[in-house]
């Protein structure tokens, strides 16, 4: 059988599977390009509508970028699914979501006598506060979870932490229906990020919006993403973590305490998937107990189109699978129901042709 | 000391918060009313229930909680002093009792400014807040939540401390009793092979009696537990027996509903296929299903594959519910009259028919699952499971074998999903959400996996077991959650465990007695 640290040539593959994989390959994408040039030329979209579509994939992205982190950081230590993930972002979108309300419920009469809710008087305060619960309850819960349901299986077959984690995902997406109820809560954001609201860019005749609440999110996760790749590639921390993940044994002959770094990236994957929480609520409106199942696998998807354990490359595939999902239905020319389908057929296309993803992280036979 | 006093006080902490979230997700009220209803006093709609069986409810969770500081790891010997013991249960206690105070003064204070906490917490109703504080005011019953903590935490250890002294004691009577039975009795029952058959006979016999017996209810209860059987036995093929982990098992179930649903069914075909033709075709085209989805990706290992099957689940009921096939499968509608079975031109209608018809399918099932298992096939699958690689090594097709588990075990879900349309003349997307996926394997899991006994186990106590506790209802999943983790912890084999890998994996045979020294390096210097 072939390895997966084979160098990939352009000769042709000497054995059945891979002639298999390269003539499925080569269907596959003469599909694609059959169906694209099919749509293009009818042409029913102007650049306007694809701008918009690409700029609101470019925001989705940001946000299951964020979240990929999570997955592409977990695995890169611990090889292991951390599939409650999607969970510990839909914990971080309720813990946003009571700050806005507590704002929101307490009425300030400012000097002038004009009475607002504290929400609008203080709403950059509110929006921090915001994402600092919503974050630090989302990194509880990762930290929580690292401790309860996967530190005892440490060293067990491979299935048994991955089933745990299943447990657990089951676990709290209904703590969460019998805590919040099955409906839908509406995020209430302060005047300043009203939804739908933004910048006109003027394309042609018509022109793109680009609302406040998108450009925030976008800039928030992309700040978030500078932070985290500092902290990974020039604190101390970052350092352990990168020493834990290449060999834990050897890691723990030279000092690093591992188990505390393994909690310690937890609670950073926790941070950020609190981050896309908060940005999901703020940008889309709708949160319930479900809101994290959906991006969860999807971020999954972008972690290993990236190559997971490859922090960039999470980056790079959140942005990209983001994009594809939004402009994707469109060039396809097909439903937009389907776009998850989209996402999907990506997930599995990746994984059978190129299990290592666009920047390649070598996963080693040990690791797959 | 000191250690053991902070154990007691993080163990009060877990007991302090689990409680409190059983209050926020309105658990305890629905234990009290159960505890209730066994004593034979069942609570109104619209009452709430004693709060005697609150207190019964709690007392138990706090015995617990002291049981468990009174003797821990860290002792070697058992013999710990009494004061000791009801010194820690009381630190544990009263650690609870102050998570239980702070939780009643905060939701009682609320609730007393009459603020509606349902539209945040969509459990916590006014009438239910007042219920875990006795109708007194915040302070009064959370102070006695408080008391009721630390005193039953201090019970708890001193019944702990009876446990322990007579804990061998028992351990002995109980050991004599085993001895005695196997000498007597037990041991020439067990290895007489016509128990076995006569065992076989009685439930057989019972098989087919009981479901003229039971109505039309149990019938339909037990129709849904069987059908979970027969996609548990198929799962469990997949995981239990092969090693794959499969997430998008419902696919193979949706393809079996809607295989035979469209052959069947009035709309949107009229094709109005007999039963049985259509049942083969649904079998038939899950199994095909199983083998198309397999190429692709059973190369994958492990959790790749997981998430790759749960996509496919994914994708399989996003394009079921779509406009885009809309006049193919009638979308979100789903598809309705499908046809029941006829045999000899009788027309199968009553529950009872149908129950029989599902046994039957069972019966059938545990068959091939249990001659399959202990087939060449299944020694392959066996050694796939344990390491693949090295199944490879020793000559194992491992890719052949594994498409073969996927193609078994899609048949074994299209039967169940072609009974379960046929039985239900209906069968819609949202009969093939992922949970169905999670279900059968939590089923497969918590009974044990790779054993068939465990799988009917299994199925017995997820499904059979919440259909008659219907107040538990909505915590069903929940429980499933943390089912799945705590098996995994404690109990990674199952309730029911299989034989096979004990024996081959776990007791490896004595070494040999042979000389493994290097016979001779050098030519026998």
């Amino acid at each position: 059988m072939e390895g997966t640290k084979r160098k990939r040539s352009l000769t042709l593959p000497q054995n059945k599977s891979g002639l298999f994989r390269l003539i499925a390959a080569v269907v596959v994408f003469a599909l694609l390009f059959w169906r694209v040039g099919a749509v293009a030329t009818v042409s029913q979209f102007g650049a306007d509508t694809w701008l918009r579509l690409a700029v609101s994939g470019l925001i989705l992205g940001g946000m299951y970028a964020l979240i990929a982190i999570g997955y592409t950081l977990v695995y890169g230590i611990l090889f292991m699914i951390n599939f409650a993930h999607g969970e510990v972002m839909m914990i971080g979108a309720f813990g946003g979501y009571f700050v806005f309300e507590a704002f929101n419920a307490i009425p300030v009469t400012s000097a002038d006598g004009t009475t607002l809710s504290l929400l609008n008087s203080y709403p950059i305060l509110a929006v921090f506060l915001a994402f600092l619960v919503g974050m630090s309850i989302a990194a509880l819960a990762g930290f929580l979870l690292e401790k309860i349901a996967y530190r005892p299986l440490r060293g067990a077959p491979r299935l048994v932490p991955l089933i745990s984690a299943i447990g657990a995902s089951i676990f709290l997406q209904n703590a969460g229906q019998l805590l919040f109820g099955p409906q839908r809560r509406e995020y209430i954001n302060p005047d300043l990020l009203t939804r739908g609201t933004g910048w006109e860019i003027p394309i042609g005749e018509s022109s793109v919006m680009l609302t406040y609440t998108g450009v925030f999110s976008l800039v928030l996760s992309a700040i978030l993403m500078i932070g985290l790749f500092v902290l990974v590639q020039r604190t101390k921390l970052g350092k352990a973590m990168r020493a834990v993940a290449q060999d834990k044994s050897t890691a723990a002959l030279m000092g690093v305490d591992v188990d505390k770094v393994i909690s310690q990236t937890f609670v950073i994957s926790g941070l950020l998937a609190g981050a896309a929480g908060v940005m999901w609520g703020i940008h889309n409106q709708l949160i319930n107990y479900f809101t994290g199942f959906l991006p969860g696998i999807k971020a999954f998807t972008a972690a290993v189109l990236g190559g997971i354990g490859n922090i960039p490359g999470a980056m790079i595939g959140g942005l990209f699978l983001g994009i594809v999902e939004s402009v994707g239905p469109a060039a396809l020319g097909i439903d937009f129901q389907l776009k998850d389908v989209i996402a999907f057929s990506i997930l599995i296309l990746v994984l059978i042709f190129r299990p290592s993803g666009i920047l390649g992280e070598a996963l080693a036979e040990e690791k797959v | 000391m000191k250690t053991s006093l902070q154990n007691s006080v993080r163990n009060g902490v877990v007991f302090g918060v689990v409680i409190v979230f059983l209050a926020l997700i309105g658990f305890l009220v629905i234990a009290a009313s159960l505890l209730q209803k066994m004593v034979g006093n069942p609570v109104g709609l619209t009452s709430m229930p004693s709060a005697a069986s609150l207190l019964v409810f709690l007392g138990f969770l706090h015995l617990w909680n002291g049981w468990r500081v009174s003797h821990n790891k860290e002792d070697i010997d058992t013999n710990v002093p009494l004061k000791t013991r009801i010194l820690r249960g009381l630190t544990a206690g009263v650690t609870t009792g102050l998570f239980l105070l702070v939780y009643a003064l905060v939701v009682g204070t609320i609730n007393e400014r009459g603020v509606d906490m349902r539209v945040y917490l969509s459990m916590l109703s006014s009438q239910s807040i007042d219920f875990f504080l006795f109708n007194q005011s915040p302070l009064v019953g959370g102070l006695i939540q408080f008391g009721f903590s630390a005193a039953a935490a201090v019970v708890g250890a001193v019944l702990a401390k009876f446990a322990d002294s007579g804990k061998d004691k028992v351990k002995s009577i109980q050991k004599a009793a085993v001895a005695w039975s196997d000498k007597s009795w037990l041991g020439k029952v067990k290895t007489n092979p016509y128990v076995s058959y006569v065992l076989i006979g009685v439930v057989l016999l019972l098989l087919v009696l009981v479901p003229r017996q039971w109505g039309a209810y149990w019938n339909y209860i037990m129709g849904t537990v069987g059908i979970y059987v027969l996609l548990g036995l198929g799962l469990n093929i997949i995981v239990g027996l092969s090693g794959q982990l499969v997430l998008g098992y419902v696919a193979f179930f949706a393809i079996g509903a809607y295989s035979f649903a469209l052959v069947t069914a009035p709309d949107p075909h009229n094709l109005q296929f007999n039963f049985w033709i259509a049942l083969v075709i649904a079998v038939l085209v899950s199994a095909l299903s199983g083998v198309l989805i397999g190429l692709p990706i059973l190369r994958l290992r492990g959790d790749y594959l997981a998430i790759v099957t749960l996509g496919f689940g994914e994708i399989i009921r996003i394009l079921l519910k779509s406009d885009w096939l809309k006049d193919f499968t009638l979308g979100p509608r789903g598809l309705r009259n499908i046809a029941g079975p006829t045999l000899f031109g009788r027309e199968f209608i009553g529950d009872i028919d149908f129950m029989y018809l599902i046994i039957l399918a069972v019966l059938l099932a545990l068959f091939i699952a249990r001659r399959v298992q202990d087939s060449t096939v299944g020694r392959a699958w066996l050694a796939i499971s344990q390491d693949e690689t090295v199944a490879q090594a020793t000559g194992v097709d491992t890719y052949k074998y594994k498409l073969l588990a996927l193609a078994i075990g899609a048949a074994f879900a299209g039967l169940g999903g072609a009974l379960f349309a046929s039985r239900n003349q209906f069968t819609g997307p949202e009969d093939h959400v992922l949970m169905v996926s999670i279900n059968v394997l939590c089923l497969v899991i918590v009974g044990g996996m790779g054993s068939i006994p465990g799988v009917v186990l299994g199925a017995f106590a997820l499904k059979g077991l919440p259909e008659i506790l219907r107040e538990l209802e909505s915590y069903r999943l929940l429980v499933f959650g943390a089912l799945l983790v705590v098996m995994m912890i404690l109990r990674p084999e199952g309730l029911w465990p299989a034989k096979r890998p004990n024996l081959e994996v776990k007791q490896p045979p004595p070494e040999p007695e042979t000389d493994t020294r290097p016979a001779a390096i050098g030519g026998g210097s």
